[in-house]
């Protein structure tokens, strides 16, 4: 593989385009690859999703927190 | 009507049945008030992420509710007084989909749960970093023997 040390591809949003998953509280298993091993939200720009879907991503994953779904926090 | 999604969390004590009468009772007290339950779903008994009043565990039902906003505050002030009921939360959305929700379809094909988990970490991993895999080979061709280094290099 000859690829230069920091070269970046591209990345897009996985929340946009036409077969792009909805945002659902209710959708644990989406919404798990978001959070991080101790269950925090994984910031954007290293998901790549775009500002827009961050919120309504924060939004689901907190509604989903609150009613046990997801764990606040993992020791 | 403003549509309404209100899932709730019983405690785990009581059975499947109670928690069906459980959601009957609040289907009524919704069309009292000029309301209609469009869909009801029973999650079933679910592990907790956390403990909620002690209880790990708890059944989770989903309601689809089209209703008066004075007919939902008066359906979760009475599961704020039912001890049942361990947590509610009710939402305002645009609109109702029909289709059963993602936890009735993982319900239906737990079979299924395995390979969809593999699939779903293939298509994590090209996308988290790029830089990851190379080095991840690199070290794998380094311990391996040759006979699987020249392989490599072949490709």
């Amino acid at each position: 593989m000859s690829r230069r040390p920091f070269f970046r591809r591209p990345k897009s949003c996985p929340f946009s385009g036409d077969n792009a998953p909805k945002i659902d509280y209710k959708n644990v298993k989406l919404l798990q690859r978001f959070t991080s091993e101790r269950g925090k939200i994984v910031p954007s720009r290293i998901t790549a999703v775009s500002a827009k879907k961050q919120r309504e991503l924060a939004t689901a994953i907190k509604r989903a927190r609150n009613l046990a779904l997801m764990p606040f926090l993992i020791n | 009507m403003p549509l309404y999604e209100s899932v709730y969390i019983a405690r785990p004590d009581i059975s499947a049945t109670q928690v069906e009468t459980l959601t009957a009772d609040m289907t009524k007290i919704l069309e009292e008030n000029g309301g209609k339950v469009v869909k009801d779903e029973y999650w079933g008994l679910k592990s907790l992420a956390y403990r909620i009043k002690k209880n790990r565990k708890g059944h989770y039902s989903l309601l689809n509710i089209d209703c008066p906003p004075a007919a939902l505050s008066e359906m979760e002030r009475n599961m704020r007084i039912h001890e049942d009921v361990l947590r509610y939360m009710s939402i305002r959305v645009d609109e109702h989909d029909e289709e059963p929700s993602v936890m009735m379809q993982s319900k239906s094909n737990r079979d299924d749960r395995d390979r969809d988990r593999g699939r779903g970490r293939d298509d994590d991993r090209p996308k988290r970093d790029s830089g990851d895999t190379p080095a991840v080979s690199a070290s794998a061709s380094a311990s391996d023997t040759p006979a699987s280094d020249t392989k490599e290099t072949e490709e």
